[in-house]
Order: structure tokens, then C-alpha cells, then sequence
């Protein structure tokens, strides 16, 4: 009966396992830590750099703008305080800029002598820092004064710290911040700064921002056609807010025009949707294989079905806790490394469960998958409850190091390191895996006995010895899928109930017995899932993909990459 | 193997001459340019066997040679890659599942003996009578003296009537064969496949099978798969031998067993 | 006639005959412990016992379906909560129907859900369900739909074992996920409750609930007998032959497919009672009854009994089911350890539950005697 699962893992032919690809097991299984350590130690050192670089710069120039700001203390009328104004705009240092801003907003407070602070909400603020200042000596202090030709010249000034920054990254910002505004009294100033720009890319930034302005002020209607093309090549989301705009006042042919690049823009933005889309799918796909490979370890190489396969994956996920939990005790500076320690130490403990599991109950019912079925399905209450009792019923906080938080843009897309890291994560235990049974003494034990246990028996492999250790590593696996879960999910004793029935859907829809189908099953349904949910909604569309899968069974009843031939059904 | 081929016209899927068609009418099974492979293995390649009305033919071959994959095509349990296999003159098989063809007449015995454990001998041999084979009137199906009658003969044919109602696990290994030999008795088929009858069987028990073997095919057509090559002379019917997939001889057992391939590839050394 | 027989087959089996007649005696005995012995007394059987205990023989039965497909033929169906699930909706939407103008908003024709979820008209598929016997009716088509298009997809591509049993725990959980959409129009995730009466009864009425409770085991000891002349008649004894041999009934000329898909349908029928019994009893249904763990529940409770007893999964759904309100009761925290080690406790010593063990110790004991007799001879001699 336990024959009916088919016992040859591995299609022939999928062994060009070249040593490329063994050089990548090996760092893929063992380098994992070792790598991200070195990366997470150069960007640690990057930002150290860039910290030491920017309080040296500041502290240079913070002094030399204190010197000037302080002359609006002792300005005399509009001609002097546009004086100090502009001698601030020769600067161009954006440290000026809080206290040109606050000019402009009339919270700017003086006392002869060159006090000077910013008042807001009743609070005085340091005019560079922003900072509230201890002390404050807030008697006979008065406004300093502007009028609409100040306004003008503290715009300039601001736009030329701005647009003509030294650090780029504000020199860009500047410009995406008038593209968005399409403010008219910027054209002046990003004429100039266009004239200066060096950097290429600021430059295409700088030439949309202008193109913005002219979209809406310019009565050339040949200008206003090259900004639309301009606005047209930018596509994204922003450049679609101006055209729309555009479109809803103008006519005749450049209505058309717009019209038309809304079209485009509207094309653009739908392919990096989809882009989008298949990350998300790639996401789900990686997170369902993780939960799944374990499974197609035990499942599909031993034919043993495992219920409390969820439950190993929620030990992993504990494990991460409870390691964190010792780290913010005893040792809070190892915190960013924690993943890296639990990682070990889930495979462990939910190897452990797995060794203990086989040895006392599912080595008595091989051959018997319906028994098995039921006796782990026990076994994964007892391990809820377990967790339950001693970790209690509600979520458990699990940090996520710095690495693993934040994201970051892929033109119109957004990518989280966390599933980022997850992805790479997951393709790293593939070809771990696929190392450990192709390429390993184990591995080829674990094939021998699986393909014909009695004829591996007489040839001196210890049976048991091997099937404990198999299902010690499939539930291992498990294990390290939970820390990378509880990244991502909430750390409940619930937690691996809402993974197992997809995890089987994966197993069974990719095909039992091949690693491969297991893969291209878990992306395929994750990335079908994510392509529905627009559509279907999510629940519905994971109904679709669950019915898809039922029928698709039918088909194709041992699934993707299911073996032919006679072995199969003996 | 060549003079096996030039005997049939090498028959192209597709064009059916008059001449062909009556040809194969001759046969009670046609199977000619059969061919199936798996996972790119030739588990049969281009084999034809023609079976005539009433006669009784034994498969000799080493492991691997494709016997049991062509019983597995006769009886619809693989479908083949390419080839004509027709039953009766002009049923063909490859276009009728499993059911269909055991009850056009077709019926098989594994090679492990494969009998219902768990039911009573009287029950196993019940099941198969030749008749009704829908679900639904199954459930108000009484017995009668007629179906018990014939129920007896079968059992006395196959030598277990003093075991008729004990379960069919507490069989002896012989005793399970014979059983299932009962069962495809019991289908009043025109054609028995039967897959190494005697398999782990006692020298005595062989002989017997032998002859029950020979008895019914004095009704019947019977393909019997063999390697006890004493057994095979005991039946004393025309040889077969498949190697690799296809049929190395043919003829009677002294002009197979000396054929000097056959001796190479099979009986050995 | 013909039928007849067909039950006289069923009702063979001593084990059979002894079910029936207890169960008989507790269709009688409840209703008269709890009207007829005064309260205080310690014969009485206080009023919340009556749907407990009625609550337990709806699970007996839909364990009894269980067996038929599992015991019988092999398919460890993981997704039977769902047939059960679907009777117990359409007697569900009936009791809404009923409900009318009572409701928190009056509204005659709409339940309460569908008025805060601001529908308009009432959806077709809750046409007719204001009919009971519509309502009946629908409690055995539904299942046996769902059963028969599942079943025929499966069993025709000989989807089989742990194949089968997961495919069942997906279409489950399909469901459940389906159910708990407020926009399926069957009340999402509060399910359907609040009801008033049954064919014109109070349903919180003590006189409804031992209604019920009869019916309720009049209704197990049909499916009783009925399930068993079927495992007794010679379709029975080609459904034992599938589970055993598979093959060699094809190449015998049967249908396996067939003769599978008529007990997966009669089954879920069964279940779909089992359902629709349910639910006025407790009150609510709602679409936790489609939880994979439920369907998987029942099989422990088949297992617990005897497989394949008929018998055995009635005794073993009450005994777990006793001992699951006994535990929450008295250790709340300790329920699933207790169900847990009782699954593996099962299967490792247990494999043929109770019944089973019982049929073993008479059996060895048969076999003690025999042996002591044939000595006796032997010295007599």
C-alpha cells in the first residue's frame, strides 16, 4: 500500500547536477549565515561612513550659516533682511532651509543681538535644528517682517538650496516635489538648475518638472505637446495624476494627444501591476513551498502523511521566539542575528519532535498511509495544545531584525526585504535539499530504500536508521520554514493548521516524490492566486484555486510530474 | 522472429483492406505492431501474436520481456502507443476499458494471486458469475439454486468445494491460485489470460494445475504466461518466446527450445 | 417484496439486531425519564439532557454514513462534516424561513442577515425553502449532488487512498471558505440562528425537543438498518471486494467507479439527514461545521468504535462525544491531549476499535474452548 506512492524521487536526467550547482548547495545550506553576516557588516559599515562624513561636513558649515542666520537678528527693514537672505542663498546649504521656511511662515522670532528662533505651537526652536531650545530668553523678541517681493526672493533662495543642492538625492526630491505641483513660480529656478544640472538622471527629472509646468501654464501649443510626450515617458502613477488633469480641461487635438499617452501610461502602469502581481505570487509561491518541501520530504520520498507537518513548522516558529526572547534578556546586541541563531536550533528541536514521532508511533504503521494519517493528526493536537498551555492562546511578538524590515522600489514596484528574503531563502533550501539527496551518501540511502526497501536492506542499509532520519529531516525543514514564517505570519499555536491543507495541494498538485514539481507547484499556485485575487477576490480566488486543484487531480492524478510506466501502479 | 514477420502483412495503422479485415476475422485475438513505451523505455516493440478459435498458447520469455505489459494491453489496462490489437474478428480493444472488455469475454488471472480475502471461497466464485453487472441491482440480488449449482461445479473443477465457505485469506497459496483459475471460470470467457499459474506451487500441485489447464481449454482459447519450462512441456501446446518486447520464435516447444537465441537470451548458457 | 428480503439481509447480524433493539429502548426511556419521573428524582432526566443527547445520536449517524464508505469500500472521505454541513443549511434555511415577520427587523420575507446586509429580494437558491418538505427534500438532494459530481470525477480517474482522502479535505475546505462569505447569501460567518419554530412547533419547546430526539432515533435505527442490508446484500459483498482487490473486480467485468459512487452518494445522504436533524437541536448552524478537523473528528469516532461494524462507529461517536462534554466540562485545557492520545492510542492498539477487541477476546476465547474440549477428548481417549 505504502508502493502505491511512487518511489523514484527523480526524473531521469535531472542529474547535471554540475559542481556549479553543488558550489551553490554548499554556500546555499551552510554560507546562508556566513553571507548575510557580511552583508549586513559592509552596510554596517557604509552607514558608519556616511554618518562620519555628514557630522564632518555639518559641523564645518553649520557654524558659518549660524553666522549668517544670526543677522536677521539685527537687520533693519526689507533691503537688509533680503541682504542676509541672499548672502543665506549663496550658502546654498539646505541647513538654511528650516529657517527660510520659517521666514516665509512669519514664525521667524529676533532680539537684537542675533538671538534668533523659531516659534511654533508657543515652543522656541533652535532655527537650524528645529530643536526646542532650555532657556530660551523669550523677552523682547519680535517678528521679523516680510512682504510679497521677500516672498519671491526666499522662494528663489529655498529653490536653489533645493534644486541646487549639493547632495543629488535633494536635488531630485526638489524636482519630483515641482513635477508633482506643477508650481509655475518654480519655472524660473529649475531653468537655472536645469542650465547646472551634471547628473543625467536629475537632469530627465528636471526636464519632466519643467514639462509639468508647461502642461498647465504654457500657451504654445507645441510646448505643451512636447511636455505631454515628456510627461508620457515618465509613466508612472504621478504622470498619470497630471495627464488626467490635463485631459479633463483641454480639447481638440491635444486632447487627443493626451488622451492617447493617458492610454500609454495607463499600458505601463498595468505591466508593472502585473510585475507586481507575480512578486506577490512569487511571495505566496516561496512562503507555500517552505511550508510544502518538508512535506514532499516526507509525504512524498517516505509515503508517510504527516498532519502534524503544520505543527513542525509552528515549533520552528516558537523557536524563533523563545530564541529572541533569551537574546532581549541576556544578550539584546546579538538581536540581529537572531534568525541567523534560530535557524539551527528550529531544525533541531523540530527534527527532534520528528526523530521522537517516527520512532514511537509512525514506524508502527508503515504501510498503513490512512492510519498514519490519523495517529499524526493526533499528534498535532497534542503539539497545539502543547504550545498552547505552555506559551498561552494569543499571538506571540516576533521581531523582525533590520535587515529583514523595511522595503524598497523596483520602478513602480514595491518589494519588502522581509519576503525578499524569504524568496531567496526558499530557493536556498531547494538546492539544499536537492544536494542533500542527490549528491550526499544519505541522500542515496534515503533513494535506495525508498525505491526498494527490502533489496536495500539485504545490502546492509540500516532501514530504520534511514526512514528516522528522513522524516527527522523533513520535520527539521519544517522547522526552518516556521522561522522564516514568523517573519511574515502571526506566531499563534494555530499557526501550522493554516498551512497544511496547502501545503498538501502543493505536495499532490506538483506531483509526490519529485522536488522539482513541489517548486514549480508552490509558484504556479501561488502566482495563479495572486492573478485571481483582482478579480475573484481573496477568499474566492483561493476557492478557484482549490477547485482548480480537485479537478486537476482527476486529470492528472499523480500531478505535474508524475512517473509513468508500471512501477507506478504495482 | 523474421519468419513470424513475413507470415503478416506489416498491417499500417489506417489502410483496411477487404483482405485484412477477413484475415483478422480469422483470429480470436490480432495484435500486430503493438508497441508501448514508458518513460522512453520499449516495454513492447512491434510485437504481433495471433491467436486462433479455441487454441491454447504458451508465453515463455525472461524478465522484463514484456509479458505481463502485453496482458496489461489485451486487457485494457495500458493503452498502446501504436499497433492494432482486435478480439473476435473486429472488437477493437485498444478503444474499451478495463470492464468492457472482461465482459466482451476476456478474462485474467495475475500473476500474484489476487482473490477477494476477506469474502467467503462461494462468495469470490458468486461475484464472478458470468451475468449482471450493475451496482444497483446487485443490492436486491437473491440466491438462488441455479447460481448455487453452478457455483458447485466451478468448485468442483478447481478442487475446493470442501473449502466453500471459509474466508478466502485461510487459502493455501496453490489453493488461491486455483481459486482465481475458478473465478475466470466462473466469467464463461472465450479467452483466458493466465499469469504464471503455478508461481510457488508444489510439484503436485503444478501437475494438477496442468491439467485443469488443459481442461478448460478444451472450451476455451487460453494464453498462458510460463516460466516453469516443465510445466510448459506438460501443457504440450505451441510456444511463444518474447524478448525485449517482441517475439524471438515460435512453434512448438522443442523447435522454440532449440533455437539457438532463444537459447542465447532465455534458457541460457 | 423485493424489499423485504433486501432488510432481512440487514437485520441478520446479531450486533445489528441488539443495536436496534437498545436503541428502540432509548427512543422510549428519554421521553419517559424526563416527563413521566418527577424532577428531584434520581431517574430524572433533566430537560438540557434531551438535545445533548440528541445532538450525540446526529453524530452517531453521520459516523454510521462514515463507515459505510470507509469500513465497507476503502475511501477515507476527510470532508464528511461537509455533507453533514449542507443537510443541516437547508434545514437551516427552512427554520429561517419560519422565522418571518419575528425577526429583530420584521421584515416578513428576509431573514435578519439579509436585511443589516442590505438585500433587496431574497436569492433564488432560497426559493422554496419556506416549504418544509422543499426543505427535506433539499436535505438529502444537496449532500447527494455534491457527493455524486465529486464521487464521479474521482472515482472515474481512480483518484484513490490518501489522494482521495486529501482532495475530500480540500473540497471541505473550500467550502468553509465559501460559507463564510457574507455575499454567498447564507449568513457568513454567524451562519443561520435565531430560529422560532419547526413545522408550526416552538423549537425551544421540552414537548419539540423530545420530538426531535425520537426522531432523531428513529432515523438512526432506519439508517442502521438500511446501511447494513446493503453491506449484507451482494452489492455489499462487491464493495468489500473493491476495497480488497480493486483491480480483479475490473478485470471480473465490474464497474469499480460505480459501485464506489452509489455508497459515497447513499453515504452523504445519510449525512445530510444526520445534518438537517442536527440543527434544530442545537440551534445555530453555522460554517464552522465545515472545519476540516470536524470531518476528521468523525473518523476517530468511526475508529474508536470498530471500521467497518456499523455498530461500533454509533457506540464510539457517543462515547467520544459523552467524554468530550464530560472533559470540557470538568478539564477544558485537557481535551485535545485526551483526543490526541486517543487518535494514536486507536490506531496503535486499537485498529479494529471496540467492537472489534470484543469480537477478538470472544473469538480467543471460542478458540480457548475448543482447545480444552479437544484435550478432554484427547484424554477421554
Amino acid at each position: 500500500m505504502t508502493h502505491e506512492i511512487v518511489h523514484r524521487p527523480y526524473p531521469r536526467g535531472r542529474n547535471r547536477n554540475s559542481p556549479r550547482t553543488r558550489a551553490v548547495a554548499i554556500e546555499g545550506r551552510c554560507g546562508e549565515g556566513r553571507r548575510v553576516q557580511a552583508l549586513m557588516a559592509a552596510f554596517c559599515a557604509f552607514l558608519v561612513f556616511l554618518f562620519l562624513m555628514f557630522a564632518n561636513a555639518a559641523h564645518a558649515d553649520e557654524a558659518s550659516v549660524r553666522a549668517i542666520i544670526s543677522k536677521f537678528a539685527d537687520a533693519e527693514g526689507f533691503s537688509q533682511v533680503e541682504k542676509v537672505i541672499d548672502e543665506l542663498a549663496a550658502t546654498g546649504d539646505p541647513l538654511a532651509v528650516r529657517t527660510l521656511n520659517a521666514l516665509n511662515d512669519g514664525k521667524l522670532q529676533v532680539k537684537r543681538g542675533g538671538t534668533v528662533y523659531i516659534e511654533e505651537n508657543g515652543k522656541f526652536l533652535d532655527p537650524i535644528t528645529g530643536e526646542p531650545v532650555d532657556g530660551a530668553d523669550t523677552s523682547g523678541l519680535d517678528k521679523v517682517k516680510i512682504k510679497n517681493s521677500l516672498r519671491r526672493t526666499i522662494s528663489a533662495a529655498l529653490s536653489g538650496m533645493t534644486l541646487m543642492a549639493k547632495d543629488p538625492a535633494i536635488r531630485s526630491q526638489a524636482a519630483s516635489t515641482i513635477f508633482d505641483s506643477s508650481d509655475a513660480s518654480q519655472l524660473e529656478a529649475l531653468e537655472k538648475a536645469l542650465a547646472a544640472e551634471t547628473v543625467p538622471s536629475i537632469r530627465e527629472q528636471m526636464e519632466e518638472a519643467k514639462a509639468s509646468i508647461q502642461l498647465f501654464n504654457s500657451n504654445d501649443p507645441a510646448e505643451v505637446s512636447t511636455a505631454l510626450g515628456t510627461i508620457k515617458a515618465r509613466g508612472n502613477r504621478a504622470a498619470l495624476a497630471l495627464l488626467s488633469k490635463y485631459a479633463a480641461s483641454a480639447d481638440g487635438e491635444l486632447k487627443e494627444q493626451a488622451d492617447a499617452a493617458i492610454s500609454s501610461v495607463e499600458e505601463t502602469l498595468s505591466m508593472w501591476e502585473a510585475g507586481q502581481n507575480v512578486w506577490y505570487g512569487i511571495s505566496l509561491g516561496s512562503v507555500l513551498f517552505l511550508a510544502a518541501i518538508g512535506l514532499a520530504i516526507t509525504f512524498g520520498v517516505m509515503g508517510v502523511i504527516n498532519m502534524a507537518h503544520g505543527e513542525m513548522v509552528m515549533l520552528g516558529a516558537y523557536t524563533t521566539f523563545v530564541v529572541q526572547e533569551l537574546i532581549r534578556t541576556s544578550a539584546p546586541g546579538l538581536f540581529e542575528y537572531s534568525l541567523l541563531i534560530a535557524l539551527p536550533m528550529a531544525f533541531l528541536v523540530a527534527g527532534g519532535v520528528g526523530l521522537l514521532m517516527e520512532r514511537s508511533i509512525i514506524r508502527f504503521l508503515y504501510g498503513r498511509p490512512l492510519e498514519t494519517l490519523l495517529a499524526t493528526w493526533g499528534v498535532s493536537l497534542i503539539l497545539q495544545q502543547a504550545v498552547r498551555t505552555i506559551f498561552g492562546p494569543t499571538n506571540r511578538e516576533v521581531g523582525n531584525p533590520d535587515w529583514m524590515s523595511g522595503a524598497f522600489t523596483l520602478g513602480e514596484m514595491s518589494l519588502t526585504w522581509n519576503r525578499v528574503w524569504i524568496v531567496c531563502f526558499s530557493l536556498a533550501m531547494f538546492v539544499a535539499l536537492q544536494f542533500v539527496l542527490k549528491k550526499t551518501y544519505f541522500g542515496l540511502q534515503m533513494r535506495a530504500v525508498t525505491q526498494n526497501r527490502r533489496m536495500a536492506s539485504s545490502m546492509a542499509i540500516r532501514t530504520p536508521w534511514v526512514d528516522a532520519m528522513t522524516f527527522a529531516l523533513g520535520s527539521g525543514i519544517a522547522g526552518l520554514a516556521g522561522v522564516a514564517l514568523s517573519q511574515i505570519d502571526n506566531v499563534s499555536p494555530n499557526l501550522g493548521q493554516s498551512y497544511i491543507i496547502d501545503s498538501f495541494m502543493v505536495v499532490v498538485f506538483g506531483g509526490v516524490g519529485n522536488l522539482w514539481g513541489t517548486l514549480i507547484g508552490a509558484f504556479t499556485l501561488g502566482i495563479a492566486n495572486k492573478f485571481l485575487e483582482p478579480y475573484a477576490g481573496a477568499v474566492l480566488g483561493k476557492i478557484l484555486v482549490l477547485v482548480f486543484i480537485i479537478l486537476f487531480i482527476q486529470r492528472r492524478p499523480r500531478g505535474l510530474f508524475a512517473q509513468k510506466g508500471r512501477a507506478v501502479e504495482a | 522472429m523474421n519468419d513470424v514477420m513475413e507470415k503478416t502483412p506489416a498491417t499500417a495503422a489506417g489502410s483496411q483492406h477487404p483482405a485484412q479485415r477477413e484475415h483478422k476475422a480469422k483470429f480470436l485475438l490480432y495484435l500486430s505492431g503493438v508497441s508501448v513505451a514508458f518513460d522512453g523505455f520499449k516495454a513492447i516493440n512491434n510485437l504481433s501474436l495471433f491467436l486462433e478459435p479455441g487454441e491454447m498458447r504458451a508465453i515463455i520469455g525472461p524478465n522484463g520481456a514484456g509479458k505481463t505489459t502485453m496482458m496489461d494491453i489485451i486487457t485494457g489496462k495500458t493503452r498502446p502507443d501504436e499497433g492494432e490489437v482486435f478480439f473476435d474478428g473486429d472488437i477493437d480493444l485498444t478503444k474499451h476499458d478495463e470492464a468492457d472488455i472482461a465482459n466482451m469475454g476476456i478474462g485474467r488471472k495475475f500473476q500474484k494471486p489476487t482473490v477477494f480475502e476477506t469474502l467467503s471461497v462461494e462468495d469470490n466464485i458468486l461475484l464472478a458469475l458470468a451475468g449482471q453487472r450493475r451496482a444497483l441491482p446487485a443490492l436486491f440480488y437473491r440466491s438462488n439454486a441455479a447460481d448455487m449449482a453452478k457455483i458447485g461445479e466451478i468448485l468442483d473443477t478447481v478442487r475446493l468445494s470442501d473449502r466453500r465457505q471459509d474466508l478466502a485469506a485461510n487459502l493455501s497459496h496453490g489453493q488461491k491460485q486455483w481459486l482465481e483459475i475458478g473465478m475466470l471460470l466462473a466469467q464463461k470467457p472465450k479467452l483466458l489470460l493466465v499469469d504464471e499459474p503455478v508461481a510457488g506451487m508444489t510439484d503436485s500441485e503444478t501437475e494438477e494445475t496442468a491439467k485443469l489447464l488443459r481442461e478448460i481449454a478444451r472450451e476455451q482459447s487460453v494464453v498462458v504466461v510460463e516460466h516453469d519450462m516443465h510445466f510448459v512441456r506438460e501443457l504440450g501446446v505451441k510456444v511463444t518466446c518474447l524478448h525485449e518486447g517482441s517475439v524471438l520464435a515460435e512453434g512448438s516447444l522443442d523447435h522454440v527450445s532449440s533455437n539457438q537465441k532463444v537459447i542465447d537470451v532465455y534458457l541460457g548458457r | 417484496m423485493i424489499f423485504g428480503h433486501f432488510l432481512k439481509q440487514g437485520l441478520a447480524s446479531r450486533y445489528v439486531q441488539v443495536a436496534v433493539l437498545i436503541l428502540l429502548a432509548v427512543a422510549v426511556m428519554v421521553p419517559v425519564l424526563n416527563l413521566a419521573v418527577p424532577p428531584g428524582n434520581p431517574f430524572h432526566l433533566p430537560d438540557h439532557w434531551v438535545p445533548l443527547l440528541g445532538k450525540y445520536l446526529c453524530y452517531a449517524m453521520l459516523a454510521l454514513a462514515l463507515d459505510l464508505v470507509w469500513g465497507f469500500c476503502g475511501i477515507l472521505s476527510l470532508g464528511h462534516a461537509a455533507f453533514f454541513a449542507l443537510g443541516g443549511y437547508a434545514m437551516g434555511m427552512y427554520l429561517m424561513r419560519q422565522i418571518g415577520s419575528r425577526g429583530v427587523y420584521g421584515n416578513p420575507v428576509l431573514p435578519d442577515f439579509m436585511v443589516f446586509l442590505n438585500y433587496k429580494e431574497l436569492p433564488w437558491f432560497w426559493y422554496g425553502f419556506d416549504n418544509f418538505w422543499f426543505a427535506a427534500l433539499m436535505v438529502v438532494a444537496v449532500p447527494s449532488l455534491l457527493a455524486f459530481v465529486f464521487g464521479w470525477l474521482a472515482f472515474r480517474s481512480r483518484v484513490a487512498g490518501v489522494y482521495l482522502s486529501i482532495i475530500t479535505q480540500a473540497m471541505t475546505y473550500a467550502l468553509l471558505l465559501a460559507f463564510f462569505r457574507n455575499d454567498m447569501g447564507f449568513g457568513g460567518n454567524n451562519g443561520l440562528t435565531d430560529f422560532k419554530e419547526i413545522i408550526g412547533f416552538d423549537v425551544s419547546a421540552g414537548s419539540t425537543r423530545l420530538g426531535l430526539f425520537v426522531a432523531t432515533a428513529l432515523f438512526l435505527i432506519a439508517s442502521l438498518v438500511i446501511i447494513s442490508s446493503v453491506v449484507a446484500s451482494k452489492y455489499g459483498k462487491i464493495l468489500v471486494a473493491v476495497r480488497d482487490a480493486e483491480p480483479r473486480t475490473r478485470f471480473i467485468g465490474y464497474r469499480p467507479e460505480n459501485v464506489k459512487l452509489f455508497a459515497f452518494v447513499l453515504s452523504a445522504a445519510i449525512a445530510g439527514i444526520a445534518g438537517a436533524l442536527y440543527v434544530p437541536q442545537v440551534g445555530i448552524i453555522n460554517p464552522g461545521e465545515f472545519a476540516p478537523a470536524n470531518s476528521i473528528e468523525v473518523v476517530v469516532w468511526t475508529a474508536v468504535g470498530g471500521r467497518g461494524t456499523l455498530v461500533g462507529p454509533i457506540l464510539g461517536a457517543i462515547l467520544v462525544n459523552a467524554g468530550k462534554s464530560w472533559f470540557t466540562g470538568v478539564l477544558p485545557e485537557f481535551w485535545l491531549f485526551a483526543l490526541g492520545g486517543l487518535f494514536i492510542f486507536v490506531t496503535l492498539f486499537l485498529p479494529k476499535g471496540i467492537l472489534g477487541l470484543i469480537g477478538q477476546v470472544k473469538a480467543s476465547a471460542r478458540a480457548r474452548r475448543e482447545k480444552r474440549a479437544a484435550e478432554q477428548q484427547v484424554l477421554a481417549e
